[in-house]
């Protein structure tokens, strides 16, 4: 019978191989799959271990104890974005400092032209 | 006293001009540093032909990176001071003079509008912003600011050095000063006057001045608080 659980722990196990076959063919860095693959594990062990979602949905008053997995998933998600955006920050410092060096270079390089010509 | 006066430009072929030929006339010995912010027009060829060296960026980085390579640029060349003027023509070359004959007692000079009284005026809600913005900064550094939007400014080695190794990326004016007292710089203000802009639109609309606001609010701010072990300068 296919339920909730069921479909996380396939949906788990696709995304882990998905993960790591990313990696294994360089379309994603090592250091940016470490963050989905604790994702992917915990996803998994949470799936595996369906008494113990149900113990903490309990535990947390929630009724319908597959809500608790999505919940993990949203704040997941949200950590994730927020990890992303800090590296977009970084990249778009280094894009500035590079195209600010690269300016002042050609001009450089123009007047060094103009001076040998 | 090897003065460079910083000039960012994103197409402003019709002011620049003026802008330089005016400067020249003031002040002959200063050399002029346009910077081309990626200009669809011919800002560049006009400020060369005008005299002055041009920088151009391979594609428009904003106010404040464009104003960043200018400081690199004075840094590289080891000029003794850099001046900020607007390509537009609202900074009158006149007050140059004045700015520089601070600037060996003091790390920054700031042209101020409001100091004592000038020509300028300006919309309602634009004076209020610079009111309040000059109202946070005073509270937030302890020394009275009148004019922290102003872009026209002198900056000594020490702000040369700190500003080519940081300087805030859009709508600089206000956090870089609150950046410099956290640095213990001195900085002080002169009256200068500022004309309406001769040509071109001003880029502020109401939701670009909404999110003027709030940014450099935050800025304000968080540079109030990011370097803690630095007590704000009297």
């Amino acid at each position: 019978m296919m339920n909730i659980y069921l479909l996380s722990i396939l949906f788990s196990l696709v995304f882990l191989i998905t993960i790591l076959e990313l990696v294994r063919l360089r379309k994603l860095k090592e250091q940016y799959s470490l963050l989905w693959i604790l994702m992917g594990v915990l996803l998994l062990v949470i799936s595996l271990n369906v008494k113990w979602i149900e113990k903490l949905a309990g535990w947390l008053h929630i009724e319908y104890a597959p809500a608790l997995l999505f919940l993990f998933g949203l704040l997941f998600c949200f950590v994730f974005i927020l990890h992303l955006t800090i590296v977009i920050t970084k990249l778009s410092q280094q894009v500035l400092r590079l195209t600010q060096e690269i300016t002042i270079l050609k001009g450089k390089g123009s007047e060094l032209h103009e001076h040998n010509r | 006293m090897k003065v460079l006066v910083i000039i960012p430009a994103y197409n402003e072929e019709l002011s620049i001009q003026h802008v330089i030929h005016e400067i020249q006339s003031y002040m002959p010995e200063v050399d002029i540093l346009v910077i081309n912010d990626g200009s669809t027009d011919h800002t560049a060829a006009v400020a060369k032909e005008a005299g002055a060296i041009v920088l151009s960026m391979p594609f428009n980085v904003g106010i404040g990176g464009g104003m960043q390579t200018g400081y690199m640029y004075a840094r590289d060349h080891n000029y003794d001071v850099a001046v900020q003027m607007d390509a537009d023509g609202q900074h009158a070359a006149a007050d140059l003079q004045s700015l520089l004959s601070e600037i060996q007692e003091n790390d920054m000079v700031i042209g101020s509008r409001f100091l004592e009284k000038t020509s300028y005026r300006s919309s309602f809600m634009r004076k209020l912003g610079i009111r309040f913005f000059s109202m946070l900064v005073s509270l937030v550094t302890r020394q009275r600011f009148t004019d922290t939007t102003s872009g026209f400014r002198a900056a000594g080695r020490r702000v040369i050095e700190l500003y080519a190794n940081y300087y805030p990326i859009d709508y600089p004016e206000v956090e870089s000063i609150v950046y410099l007292t956290r640095k213990k710089c001195r900085l002080v203000e002169v009256k200068a006057e500022m004309r309406q802009r001769e040509t071109g639109k001003s880029s502020i609309t109401p939701i670009k001045s909404a999110y003027y606001m709030v940014k450099v609010t935050l800025s304000v701010l968080i540079s109030a608080v990011r370097f803690n072990e630095v007590k704000p300068t009297s």
